[in-house]
């Protein structure tokens, strides 16, 4: 590896001329010195930017955690300024934005994250969760579904069974009760036996998709376990009342304390579960007399409220033959009036299907005419409804 | 350019030594370096040249890592690590950064000023692929300093000198042919411009589009090379990561495309005024008395620093907000309102003569116009498929073709940092417009008009791709020769020659042989009534060359000279004549063309 030198011109600088072999040697010894230099400063470098985005991240979820959701994102953004490709950070920037209701940047977000990891369960869930809020159904159906089936990191049977149950409180929220009833059931198939508290949130799930019957269920074998279960006791209730099984109900609302079974939404429930049990002529154990008041005193309720409808909707109830249902109701009573007696009642109790039968017809020929009934009348109604006579 | 780098041609130059006459005598270390520094020197001139550009494109690669990690250093230091700085930083350290720029630009680093383009073709066409290294340390540290303060200007341009600069310098240092050192500086422009983007296709698109300006085979496996290594380099180092994230996105209808017109028409008419402002501008800019040159970048920094107040997004390269747009992020007013002041700013930063590239700043502005249009289409035509992200990424090669008209690169670099070919037909039909419009208005490309500005004129590739080729087809002369077989009788040629009152007069002895014969020597042949000649029997001149419709006048012009005419004939059947061409008609042909 010699070198030489030109003299150029006289007060010129001289050029140092090396030979070909020197200047290549020169030039990989410079490439490794400069792969060595460029290794450190870049691990340095990356040192600092990785602290920094952590820094500017954990500044970001103190302000989210905080409710400060502003802060929050321009923390985020700087994370990712630093950790572009950070998924984490576009999910939670994302997830701020949406929460500021912001939900089509944070989309673009998580779309971006979505065709990295398609079968991501979080990513379509946040996704899911801005098209609910956006009001697109089906989309939302979708990315619920993609979650549901996607993967979690994280306790995956947990998390599908919590976006099932999201998505079935969304679906009952939007009125789509027939598209919800599958994802309950389901979600009810996939609740383990021995934790009652998701028991109790699927029987409520249950009881908005009007399921009684598996509703009823449900919260029974949650009473069994533990009769001091105040909302197994409410569920099993209202699920008792809804199916007509107003005895039963009565006797679950009665378990309850006196706080709960009277609060506003319960209360009305309550009241008429009392209502009919004290005027169902059929419930167990009573005496042949009180069988027979109870019908009779039903049959003079039911008599006087199709009076009244009839008079508030100018009918006469003689004209024959009977042209209206009330007119056919009021008929029809005049057969049974002989029979319906106390004292005939009493002394022909086989009769008492026959008047309450009648009772039935006529609550519910004004329940047509002047609306549904209240009170009293409105418990005969229910009574009758749930001894199934057709509501017409 | 075969011809071995044998050491012995070279040994006998002042200074040169040998390798060894037999490499594997000697032992250990010493003897293999000898054996292959010996293989490596007796290569093909071609072959080392692509070795040398595999290490201009490492080299390159590690320098631009250097310089990307300089700039988020100094942007961390002097700004601060938010994205929305305080006041006192927004406003000081531009200010301050533009002084120290311009001192070092006066006083150190001079010709770190100006494009670094336009550099690299005067190194081309000017200097023998002369670029001091000087120039590499003076980009490297001033464009830190000035993009990293603030100012509005983007690392891509700066990284293209430095890879140049160093492809020069090892070209020069191992003393290659004129010609080879003369063209490795586009090999590391090529290599700096695909590490800062990321983006390989596109930077050798650019170079052989803007810098080389034909595509050279001679040079183009090199230039793909240099770029391939150089992007491997800085992907270990720095990450594989695009320089911002492209949201997917899909067109589904061609009626879709409609809304990428409205979309060229906006980039072009922008470009136009970014172009125009600089236009007229920057001459008077550099009229001011040189002492102001102290201040220039600096009032540039405070001009930036006060509109940075309000929104930092104008400030530096830009490429996290770019991300942000593409995402989004922004309404639609606050999209053409930092378009609008990116423009303002980055025309302060460029004319105060601060070094640092106009790339990411266009890409910056196209982002902002696409996504300003697709929000406003979107919000009145709300059927509209494409996302805010799609508009961004087609905006910015939009802009890109419209200001820096680059239409091929524009579009390439859309595909390859989106990785989605969808992009192609929006891409094409609003490059196309934006560059279609810039063309009509403003005549002469931006890196030509501020080499013209500077007193340089550099070949302009733009013209040099619209120039007029003529053909061989423009000058025949269809039905002038006569065209006689060997076999035919003389006195009948004769009659049939003086029938057509012609003088050229073709033999044609077989498929691609032709020959030229005088009428006057069939005259001679004729009043010999020795024997009844034929045609053969003439003394003609050939097998003439002979020549096709299609081909450039320049290659017909290499032979026309030498033969009295040239037979134009058919591609499919070389018995066929098509025409004649002589060295008149050429000439005319050239003399028809106006030149402007």
């Amino acid at each position: 590896m010699s070198s030489a030198t030109i003299t150029g011109a006289p007060g010129k600088k001289t050029l140092r001329l090396y030979s070909r072999e020197a200047v290549l040697f020169g030039c990989i010894v410079l490439l490794v010195l400069f792969v060595l230099i460029t290794a450190a400063i870049s691990r340095m470098y990356h040192k600092k930017i990785h602290g920094l985005a952590d820094d500017w991240f954990s500044e970001g979820e103190t302000s989210f955690q905080a409710g400060d959701v502003q802060s929050a994102l321009i923390d985020y953004r700087n994370a990712l300024v630093y950790s572009p490709g950070n998924a984490k950070f576009q999910f939670h920037l994302a997830q701020a934005l949406a929460a500021v209701g912001r939900g089509d940047e944070g989309r673009s977000y998580l779309l971006n994250l979505l065709s990295e990891s398609p079968g991501s369960g979080e990513v379509n869930l946040a996704l899911a969760r801005i098209a609910a809020r956006k009001g697109m159904t089906s989309e939302a159906i979708r990315y619920y579904h993609a979650a549901i089936y996607g993967e979690w990191e994280n306790g995956p049977i947990a998390m599908r069974w919590q976006v099932r149950r999201e998505l079935s409180e969304y679906l009952l929220d939007r009125g789509e009760a027939r598209q919800a009833v599958p994802e309950i059931i389901a979600l009810a198939d996939n609740t383990p036996a021995d934790d009652p508290e998701r028991r109790k949130i699927v029987g409520n799930l249950l009881l908005r998709a009007k399921l009684w019957p598996r509703a009823l269920d449900g919260f029974r074998s949650l009473v069994s376990a533990n009769n001091q279960d105040h909302d197994a006791l409410l569920g099993a209730a209202i699920s008792a009342f809804e199916l007509g099984q107003y005895d039963l109900a009565l006797d679950y609302f009665d378990r309850l304390p006196q706080p709960e079974r009277e609060a506003p939404d319960v209360v009305g429930m309550y009241r008429t579960a009392q209502q009919i049990n004290a005027m169902n002529p059929f419930v167990a154990g009573l005496s042949r007399g009180d069988k027979a008041r109870k019908a009779a005193d039903a049959l003079s309720l039911a008599g006087k409220r199709l009076q009244e409808c009839a008079g508030r909707e100018d009918q006469s109830l003689l004209v024959t033959p009977p042209q209206t249902p009330l007119q056919k109701a009021f008929a029809d009573s005049k057969e049974v009036e002989a029979r319906g007696s106390l004292q005939y009642i009493e002394k022909h109790p086989e009769t008492i299907e026959d008047v309450m039968a009648h009772v039935f017809e006529m609550e519910n020929a004004t329940a047509d005419a002047c609306g549904k009934p209240q009170d009293a009348d409105g418990a005969l109604w229910l009574l009758g409804r749930s001894r199934g006579v057709p509501v017409q | 350019m075969t011809e071995p780098i044998s050491v012995a041609s070279t040994a006998s130059a002042p200074g040169l030594s040998a390798a060894p006459s037999n490499p594997t005598a000697a032992s250990g270390f010493r003897g293999l370096w000898a054996s292959w520094t010996h293989r490596v020197f007796t290569m093909r001139e071609d072959q080392f040249f692509l070795f040398l550009a595999v290490l201009i494109g490492i080299l390159s690669g590690l320098a631009v890592v250097c310089f990307r990690i300089a700039i988020e250093w100094t942007q961390i230091e002097l700004l601060g690590s938010s994205l929305a700085p305080s006041t006192l930083r927004v406003v000081l350290a531009p200010t301050l950064g533009g002084l120290v720029v311009a001192f070092l630009v006066i006083y150190a680093f001079p010709r770190a000023r100006g494009s670094g383009v336009n550099q690299t073709k005067s190194a081309v066409y000017v200097s023998n692929g002369y670029i001091p290294f000087n120039t590499v340390i003076g980009k490297f540290v001033t464009c830190a300093l000035a993009i990293g303060s603030g100012q509005s200007l983007g690392p891509e341009d700066p990284s293209l000198q430095m890879g140049a600069g160093i492809a020069s310098l090892i070209g020069r240092r191992l003393r290659l042919s004129q010609e080879k050192v003369r063209l490795i500086a586009p090999v590391g422009a090529a290599a700096g411009l695909a590490a800062a983007f990321n983006a390989p296709i596109s930077a050798v698109l650019f170079v052989l589009e803007e810098v080389i300006g034909t595509w050279s085979a001679g040079v183009l496996g090199a230039i793909v090379l240099a770029a391939i290594s150089s992007v491997m380099t800085m992907r270990a180092f720095l990450g594989p990561e695009s320089l911002f994230r492209v949201p997917p996105f899909r067109v589904a209808k061609p009626v879709d495309l409609l809304a990428y017109i409205v979309l060229g028409i906006v980039g072009g008419v922008a470009s136009l005024i970014f172009l125009k402002w600089l236009a007229y501008a920057r001459p008077r800019m550099q009229s001011l008395p040189r002492w102001t040159q102290h201040f220039q970048p600096a009032v540039a920094g405070l001009l930036i620093g006060i509109i940075g107040i309000k929104l930092p997004q104008v400030m530096g390269a830009g490429y996290p907000i770019i991300d942000q747009a593409m995402h989004g992020q922004f309404a639609w007013k606050l999209l053409l309102v930092l378009a609008a002041l990116k423009i303002l700013a980055t025309g302060f930063s460029f004319l105060s003569g601060t070094p640092g590239g106009m790339f990411a700043p266009s890409l910056f502005i196209g982002a902002m116009l696409g996504a300003a249009v697709g929000a406003i289409e979107q919000h009145f035509f709300t059927g509209l498929p494409g996302t805010v992200g799609t508009f961004a990424l087609v905006g910015m090669g939009t802009f890109f073709a419209g200001f820096l008209r680059v239409p091929i690169t524009s579009v390439f670099m859309v595909i390859e940092l989106s990785g989605n070919y969808t992009a192609i037909l929006p891409v094409m039909i609003s490059s196309l417009i934006a560059y279609g419009i810039s063309r009509s208005y403003v005549k002469v490309p931006l890196f030509d008009m501020l080499a013209r500005q500077d007193g340089l004129v550099l070949p302009s590739v733009e013209e040099r791709r619209e120039q007029l080729v003529l053909t061989v087809e423009d000058a025949m002369r269809l039905d002038a020769a006569m065209v006689l077989e060997p076999g035919d009788k003389v006195s009948e040629a004769l009659k049939r020659v003086e029938a057509k009152k012609g003088n050229l007069c073709f033999v044609r002895a077989r498929p691609g042989e032709w020959h030229h014969v005088e009428p006057a020597e069939l005259q001679r042949l004729a009043t010999d009534a020795s024997e009844p000649f034929t045609v053969a029997q003439a003394s003609s001149t050939g097998p003439l060359p002979f020549v096709f419709r299609d081909m450039s006048l320049e290659e017909a012009l290499h032979w026309a000279g030498d033969w009295p005419a040239l037979p134009v004939l058919s591609r499919a059947d070389l018995s066929k004549l098509e025409g004649v061409i002589t060295l008149d008609d050429i000439l005319k042909a050239f003399r028809k063309v106006p030149v402007e």
